[in-house]
C-alpha cells in the first residue's frame, strides 16, 4: 500500500472490443521492458487534472514488454473513461503508475472459478492467461447483456476454449451463482463486475458455507451508502500528540493534508488503497472497499473512513 | 499534473546546517569528481528522466525538475533542495552488502534514487557549508540529506537505513549554467 512511480506511456494501439469499450496497448517509449506484474493488479491512469482511474491490466502477465487496458465509456461516469476515450489515441502519451495487486491469485489453490461481469473482466482476462499458461484448472465465468457487448469476447475464447462459459443476458439464462454449490477444498473464486453481481455472488456462496478468505471480490465502485451522515470527530496524531478536528464535511485525508502530512492517495473513494494508514485506540467507521477485515482493527483509508468521536493516528 | 506554483527555498548557507557548517574548518580537499548522471522528474512520483545536460538556475533549482517547478513531494516544506547529489560510492556500496545490515545487496541505479546528480570522487558529507563548483555550475552545500520512507515506499526497496548517513547531500545553485555528464567536480572553498 503505498505510493507507486508514475510513468509516461505511449498508446501503441487502440482498438474498440465493444462499441463501448477500447482496448489500449501501452509501451514505455524509453525501456524495452515495463515493471513486472501479477495478474489481478491495476495501474492508476492520472488525468490531466491530476484526478486518478483505476484499470487493471489485461493483458499476459508473462509479456513485460506493454500494458493492455480495456477501458469502458461511461458516459454517466467521472469523466475519465470519457477524456480516455477522446484523447488516448495511438501516439498519445499517457500518465501511468506501476502497478498494484489488491486481487490476487490465491497461491497453492488447486482450481479457480472467475466470474467476471461485463468490463470487470479484465482483472480475470489476465488471471486466465496466467492459469493457462501454467496448465492450471479454471473456468471463466463472462456476463454480459449480448455477445456483442462482451469485452475481450474474441481473444478470451482464443485463450480458454471450453473453459470459457458465456452468459448473455439477451438470449439465455444470467448467471446465477448457486450454480457453484457448495464449497470445495482448495477452490478459490474471483469475482469482478457490478456490485449487484458481487454482492450476489458472495451472499449466496456464503449461505452455501464458502470461506469468506476463498472468495476473492475486486470492486472499482465504492462502498453504496447513500445513508451515511459524516459525524466530526478528532484524530491525535501519535507522534506529535497534535489533535486535528474533522469537520463533518471534509475526510480525515484532506485534513491531514492540510496540516502538511504527505499522504499518498490516488483514488480517494476507497477502493485503491494507497492512504491506508495505522490507528490505535478509536472506533472506526471503515467505508472503503479494498482493506481485509483482518486488518480493519489497526488500519484504515482515511481519504473515506472515519471515526467515532475520537482516534489516534499511527502517524 | 498540479499547476505550477512558485517554489520556495532556503537558501544553502541560510539552512540551519549549511550555516553553522561555513563557519567551521575542515573537511576533506584535494579531491577531484565527476559529474556521472543528471536526472530530473516532473513531479512528484513520476519516474526520473535522465538529461545529457540540463540548465541549473540560481535560487531554484535544474529546469524541468519538481523543485524547480515546485511539484515535488516537500515542496510544500521550504528547504534547501534546488539540487540533490548522491555518490556513485554509496550505490556501489549498496550493490556489495556493505554493511551487512541489510537483506542483501540492493541494486538502486542512477534512474531510481531520485536525487538529482550522480557524482562520484567527491566526499558529500564533507560539503556542507562549502562552496564546490560542477561544470560551469558553482554550488552550496546547505545539508546532509537523509532517507525518506516515502522513497522506500516508492521503490518497494527496504533503502531506509541502508542509505542512513550517505543518503547525499542537498545544494544550492550559488551560480547556474549548463551542467552535462562528464563535468569535473572540484572543491572552491
Amino acid at each position: 500500500m503505498s505510493t507507486r512511480i508514475v510513468m509516461k506511456l505511449r498508446v501503441a494501439e487502440s482498438v474498440a472490443t465493444t462499441p463501448e469499450v477500447v482496448r489500449l496497448t501501452f509501451v514505455h517509449p524509453q525501456r524495452p521492458e515495463l515493471p513486472a506484474w501479477e495478474a489481478g493488479a491495476h495501474v492508476d491512469l492520472r488525468l490531466p487534472d491530476g484526478r486518478t482511474r483505476q484499470y487493471s491490466l489485461c493483458g499476459d502477465p508473462a509479456d513485460r514488454s506493454r500494458y493492455v487496458l480495456a477501458i469502458k465509456r461511461e458516459d454517466a461516469g467521472r469523466g475519465g473513461s470519457l477524456w480516455t476515450h477522446a484523447n488516448l489515441t495511438p501516439g498519445a502519451v499517457a500518465h501511468v503508475s506501476h502497478p498494484r495487486n489488491n486481487f490476487g491469485l490465491a497461491p497453492g489453490a488447486r482450481r479457480h472459478i472467475l466470474i467476471g461481469g461485463g468490463i470487470g473482466v479484465t482483472p480475470l482476462a489476465a488471471m486466465a492467461r496466467s492459469l493457462a499458461a501454467r496448465g492450471a484448472d479454471y473456468t471463466l465465468h463472462l456476463c454480459a447483456r449480448s455477445a456483442g457487448q462482451a469485452p475481450l469476447l474474441a481473444e478470451l475464447q482464443a485463450l480458454c476454449g471450453d473453459r470459457l462459459r458465456c452468459w448473455f443476458s439477451a438470449d439465455g439464462p444470467r448467471f446465477d451463482p448457486a450454480i457453484l454449490g457448495a464449497p470445495e477444498d482448495g477452490v478459490h473464486l474471483y469475482a469482478c463486475g457490478p456490485q449487484r453481481l458481487t454482492d450476489a455472488v458472495q451472499a449466496t456462496l456464503g449461505r452455501a458455507g464458502w470461506p469468506a478468505e476463498r472468495v476473492h471480490v475486486e470492486h472499482f465502485a465504492p462502498i453504496d451508502d447513500a445513508d451515511f451522515k459524516p459525524e466530526p470527530f478528532d484524530a491525535l496524531i501519535a507522534s506529535t500528540g497534535e489533535v486535528v478536528h474533522v469537520p463533518a464535511d471534509t475526510s480525515l485525508l484532506e485534513v491531514l493534508r492540510r496540516r502538511g502530512f504527505a499522504m499518498p492517495s490516488s483514488c480517494e473513494i476507497g477502493v485503491c488503497g494507497s492512504c491506508e494508514c495505522g490507528y490505535r485506540d478509536g472506533t472506526v467507521i471503515h467505508r472503503d472497499v479494498v482493506l481485509p477485515l483482518v486488518r480493519r482493527q489497526d488500519r484504515m483509508m482515511p481519504c473515506v473512513s472515519r471515526a467515532r468521536v475520537n482516534v489516534t493516528l499511527e502517524l | 499534473m498540479s499547476a505550477t506554483s512558485a517554489p520556495r527555498h532556503i537558501e544553502a548557507f541560510a539552512h540551519a546546517a549549511g550555516s553553522v557548517a561555513a563557519g567551521v574548518p575542515g573537511g576533506a580537499t584535494g579531491w577531484h569528481g565527476t559529474l556521472l548522471n543528471i536526472h530530473i522528474a516532473p513531479a512528484a512520483s513520476y519516474e526520473m528522466e535522465e538529461l545529457t545536460e540540463a540548465h541549473c538556475v540560481a535560487g531554484r533549482g535544474i529546469e524541468g525538475d519538481r523543485y524547480f517547478l515546485g511539484t515535488g513531494t516537500y515542496s510544500p516544506k521550504p528547504d534547501t533542495r534546488e539540487v540533490t547529489l548522491i555518490e556513485q560510492e554509496v550505490l556501489d556500496a549498496l550493490a556489495r552488502n556493505d554493511p551487512p545490515l541489510q537483506g542483501g545487496p540492493i541494486q538502486l541505479a542512477p534512474i531510481d534514487h531520485r536525487r538529482n546528480l550522480t557524482v562520484r570522487g567527491v566526499p558529500l558529507n564533507h560539503l556542507v557549508g562549502r562552496r564546490f563548483r560542477v561544470g560551469e555550475v558553482i554550488l552550496r552545500g546547505g545539508r546532509l540529506n537523509f532517507p525518506c520512507k516515502y522513497l522506500e515506499e516508492l521503490l518497494g526497496q527496504p533503502v531506509y537505513l541502508p542509505l542512513y548517513n550517505r543518503s547525499g547531500l542537498n545544494c544550492g545553485i550559488e551560480r547556474g549554467g549548463i551542467i552535462r555528464p562528464g563535468d569535473p567536480i572540484t572543491l572552491l572553498d
